[in-house]
């Protein structure tokens, strides 16, 4: 008998004790699978989203090259025909052979919804979600659920939650409701197998690790109340269904926020509040077409208005934020995982590090931010404002506020003649620092004995970075290299990002064990001039949205009618032409 | 630029070369994948390399309109603008007075031009008016020496002569007039481009013109080869215009049997009849397209553009009426459609019958794309939808278009050209039938592709294609 386990084994481990329940924290996810290959990401850090099974714009190939450690899938895209086909696949490891991630690099987790998606939707019943798939509406059971887990054995998942996406605000009733499901579908997944189940044998080997959103929208109580019912101890046939657990949350790896849907509901409440009258269903982002028109529509997936409305702004009310957060975190064990789903800004992660202790961030901002032309700079800690690159003519641009651009709109005519790389202090990412092919293919007659030209050095060659000026160029010409190089380089930013949130968080604490911490601690000092450096409001990403809008709206005017025709073809990625 | 033919087919006289440019060497036959505006779609530069692609072409046209001549002028080239370390190609953005000219008039000083554009300068244009309302001629200008002067700044290896383009089915005077003027730009192009000082890193081609006419492409061909001392190589023009495929390939023919077949003159020859772009529309490029592959039964070298598989792979009216006519950069555009490339013929990746198929396009591809088992399905799953899918497409095809390349070289050097020539018919075409016009072409080389097979004959374009689920 090995002495690995025979199932891969996940752990989250605190760097220290935390001394409160609310503050950053460093830790480390470990995830070791029974091949031998162990992940490590380090927190505060990151997960990247996919779209469809994938991360937008990228190649397989750019997988391994780029700063991905963790992917989110939304698994509500498989549903269009069932089965879903990831649940076809077979072997071990289904996720990361049907998606081409390495098992060695990437750690996979999966959710019913994309959590980006603030759209409204039909009600969720007592035993379904509604969730949204290209050719409409799919409900998915407690059951199902379970069972597309248990075949597609992602190495996270996120539990089935009942998060209405009706018409905030919602009333205690539908918050008590939501409470209520969202427990007993999480009791559903925690079950153990059943020896009368059709996937006993795959539940023989897997056992999923489990994240719960933690439920009650923006009402303090009914968080509160979710919370406190993860912690109980059940009884009777409740407590006979998750044996040997004696509560939900000994079951659960981490706690989830995803920040949309409490949004809307503090915006409806808002609105409310100002205006009796107000309407809150205005206020929604567009309904998903029916089936029916999905169809109609198969081979243009979607017009440009439907793309927009994918994709609103959302008031981000962050400081209503943290005492919901604290809310659902304050009966809870304090050393397991805390994820937030779509945070907006830089700013946000920095406030949610501070006054919650987030552990996990999606970079779902960031890689939106790629889709509309932006190359995000900006460093943490902020430069000084005597620091060279403040004034260097690569800095971002400075508003009427006096703050700076967190990024560049490369759509911008101010680019193009910008030869710099796409941020001010080096990236490591392989639009900044390309790295010469150290192999090639040969395909007959051309290898070094016939060209007589040297194979390449096995040594790694670096390019120079690509440029904001070639960029600019790709983005008005509707290149989508633009698009795989801008996703490389944000993803990287934010691994620098989070990597110097960690070294300050670090020497905090270093210096609070040795006694020398200056008063509030260079973290809290750090905070507070990054969000006075920069530019909360993202007027850049403003900007650059009205520009890929402009330019695709020329594209179609200028162009002959031909090209109309293409444009209309089809969309791919979330805003990207195909 | 070196040029030296290393082996050649007894009997078709196709030969293998190797041509070496200031950016390393090209094995010849090649095919060499169209990035328009600076970039293969969707691609890294790096990428592309590494797929074991040595020469790309960049289109004068829209670098001259986009980034502009300032921009290429501070960065240095094309190369260095897009990151690409290995050989380019510019073509003289000719072709685009054929495909503009409804709006062109040509005149000895050059063309005039109306934007496509509103309030955009027409290529071939340095000189900007803004002010000029839609449709109006707002630019005169591109002379020979412009042209020149743009593929300078740009910096391709090989660049091209502009060439006084007509239309192939345009029939009367205007022909030979243009094939008269092609020569007399010639002489300005080798003028401006020998005391340019450029002469030691870009390589000057002639481009042939004369239409559908034996007599004038004979004329000038004589008027061409008479100047082979100062250019590197020929190119062959003018076709594609939607000729009867059969004329297209004798017209080839003709060229390829006179133009140098002699080593020591570093000659090289290609194709440039598909100056295949975004603003024309028509789909011309994607019949003579499907010329190519059995050009390279002649004495020439091709460097294929894109859409030359497709001829492979055979285009065929079907398939073009089945999508919206484009721009083709074949593999790279067919890609975002769905389509995989493979010897046993295309594969529409979005029909159902790949929703759960769990196997990569071609099991012995060594694309990335197949070696790192990207199923069909994921395909399937995300074409259309992602970007990512037509990325991965586009590295299988253009991967297999070098296959396609590498195969026949080797055939080449081994002697056994004819032989792979069948069997590529046997496996792409199959039992679906063989386009006569390709039978016909090969047997003019000794190359009887029907021999010891009973295989039908298509007429016209010879269509094989997955476009329905019922197929
Ligand atoms: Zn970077
Ligand atoms: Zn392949």
């Amino acid at each position: 008998m090995s002495s690995l386990p025979p199932v891969p084994s996940l752990s989250f481990s605190l760097f220290t004790p935390p001394t409160t329940r609310f503050g950053p924290r460093l830790g480390t996810i470990r995830f070791k699978r029974p091949e031998g290959a162990e992940i490590q990401i380090q927190t505060p850090g990151f997960l990247t989203s996919a779209s469809r099974g994938v991360v937008p714009h990228l190649s397989r190939d750019h997988y391994a090259e780029s700063s991905i450690r963790w992917v989110n899938l939304p698994f509500e895209s498989f549903l269009d025909v069932p089965p879903p086909v990831p649940t076809l696949v077979p072997g071990k490891n289904p996720l990361h052979s049907f998606l081409g991630y390495s098992l060695g690099q990437h750690v996979v987790s999966m959710s019913a919804r994309d959590p980006a998606d603030g759209r409204e939707m039909p009600a969720n019943g007592n035993t379904h979600v509604s969730t949204y798939s290209l050719r409409g509406v799919r409900k998915i059971t407690p059951a199902d659920w379970r069972s597309y887990v248990l075949s597609c054995k992602p190495d996270i998942v996120f539990a089935l939650s009942d998060i209405p996406f009706t018409n905030p605000p919602y009333s205690q009733k539908r918050l008590t409701k939501s409470i209520e499901r969202s427990a007993s579908w999480l009791a559903n997944i925690l079950s153990p197998p059943t020896h009368t189940s059709t996937y006993a044998l795959s539940e023989g080997e897997y056992k999923p690790n489990i994240l719960i959103h933690m439920a009650g929208a923006a009402s303090v109580p009914a968080r509160r109340a979710f919370a406190s019912s993860l912690v109980e101890k059940l009884l009777g046939p409740e407590a006979d269904a998750i044996k040997p657990l004696e509560t939900l949350d000994q079951g659960v790896f981490g706690y989830t926020f995803d920040l949309v849907p409490i949004r809307l509901s503090l915006e409806a409440a808002e609105k409310q509040h100002q205006d009796p009258f107000y309407s809150p269903v205005e206020s929604l982002p567009q309904t998903p077409p029916s089936a029916a028109d999905a169809n109609s529509n198969s081979n243009s997936t979607s017009t440009p208005s439907s793309e927009v409305n994918l994709d609103p702004v959302i008031p981000a009310h962050t400081d209503q934020l943290t005492p919901l957060l604290h809310a659902s975190l304050e009966p809870l064990p304090v050393e397991k995982m805390r994820l937030v789903n779509t945070v907006q800004t830089p700013h946000e992660v920095l406030r949610l590090i501070s006054t919650v202790g987030i552990d996990i961030f999606d970079a779902h901002w960031a890689q939106r931010a790629a889709d509309i032309g932006v190359a995000l700079d900006f460093t943490f800690p902020a430069p000084s404002s005597s620091s060279s690159s403040s004034i260097s003519s690569t800095a971002t641009k400075t508003r009427d506020n006096g703050k700076h651009d967190i990024g560049h709109n490369l759509y911008s005519d101010s680019y193009t003649h910008d030869f710099s790389s796409f941020s001010a202090t080096p990236c490591e990412c392989r639009a900044c620092t390309p790295i010469a092919p150290s192999t090639r293919i040969y395909h007959g007659i051309d290898d070094p004995s016939y060209s007589n030209e040297e194979p390449a050095a096995s040594s790694v060659r670096e390019k120079p970075s690509f440029t904001r000026a070639y960029i600019h160029h790709l983005l008005h010409t509707h290149e989508m290299s633009a698009h795989s190089l801008l996703v490389m380089h944000n993803l990287g930013v934010l691994d620098t990002f989070f990597a110097s949130i960690r070294r300050i968080i670090q020497r905090d604490m270093e210096a609070q064990i040795k006694g020398s911490e200056v008063e509030g601690g260079e973290w809290e000092e750090e905070v507070r001039r990054f969000e006075e450096y920069y530019d909360e409001s993202l007027v850049v990403f403003e900007e650059a949205r009205v520009m890929w809008r402009d330019v695709d709206l020329a594209r179609g005017r200028g162009r002959l009618k031909r090209e109309k025709k293409r444009q209309e073809e089809g969309t791919l990625g979330t805003a990207v032409e195909l | 630029m070196q040029f030296e033919v290393i082996a050649r087919c007894p009997t078709t006289k196709a030969r293998v070369s190797r041509m070496t440019l200031a950016h390393g060497v090209t094995m010849l036959p090649t095919f060499m994948p169209v990035a328009t505006q600076a970039a293969i779609k969707g691609l890294t530069p790096e990428q592309v390399e590494s797929l074991g692609v040595t020469l790309i072409l960049n289109n004068t046209y829209h670098l001259n309109l986009r980034p502009g001549l300032k921009v290429l002028n501070e960065v240095g080239g094309a190369h260095k603008f897009q990151g690409w370390e290995r050989n380019l190609l510019t073509d003289s953005g000719g072709f685009q007075l054929v495909s503009l000219s409804k709006f062109t008039t040509i005149t000895e000083e050059g063309a005039l031009f109306a934007s496509p554009f509103t309030g955009e300068p027409t290529m071939l244009t340095v000189r900007l008016v803004v002010d000029a309302p839609p449709s109006t001629l707002i630019a005169p200008e591109p002379k020979p020496e412009e042209s020149i002067s743009i593929q300078h700044a740009i910096g391709a290896d090989i660049i091209m002569q502009l060439d006084d383009v007509v239309s192939s089915l345009t029939t009367g005077p205007r022909v030979g007039e243009a094939m008269e003027r092609s020569v007399r730009w010639l002489d300005r192009c080798i003028a401006y481009h020998e005391k340019s000082g450029k002469k030691e890193r870009q390589n000057l081609f002639a481009i042939v013109q004369g239409g559908l006419d034996p007599g004038l492409r004979d004329r000038c061909l004589d008027a061409m080869i008479e100047r082979r001392d100062n250019v590197a190589g020929y190119a062959i023009g003018g076709l594609s215009g939607g000729e009867e495929k059969d004329t297209f390939w004798r017209v080839i023919k003709q060229c390829a049997d006179k133009l140098p077949d002699d080593s020591e003159l570093s000659v090289d020859e290609y194709i440039t009849d598909c100056y295949s772009n975004n603003l024309q529309g028509r789909d011309i490029q994607w019949e003579s397209d499907s010329q190519k592959i059995y050009l390279s039964a002649w004495p020439l070298e091709l460097i294929w553009y894109g859409p030359a598989l497709l001829v492979f792979i055979e285009a065929t009216d079907s398939y073009l009426n089945h999508i919206p006519k484009a721009d083709c950069v074949f593999p790279t555009r067919t890609a975002r459609f769905g389509v995989a490339l493979t010897h046993g013929g295309p594969l529409n990746l979005k029909l159902n019958k790949h929703a759960r198929d769990f196997n990569p396009i071609d099991v012995n591809c060594p694309c990335p794309t197949c070696s790192g088992k990207t199923s069909r399905a994921i395909l399937h799953h995300t074409i259309t939808q992602e970007t990512s899918a037509a990325h991965a497409i586009t590295l299988h095809n253009i991967t297999f278009q070098a296959q396609v390349m590498g195969r026949a070289r080797a055939a080449i050097v081994a002697g056994t050209f004819p032989d792979y020539l069948r069997t590529f018919f046997a496996e792409y075409f199959g039992g679906a039938g063989y386009p006569e016009w390709c039978v016909n072409a090969l047997r003019s080389v000794g190359v009887d592709l029907l021999e010891g097979k009973d295989i039908k004959m298509i007429p016209g374009s010879g269509a094989k294609w997955e476009y329905s689920d019922t197929s």
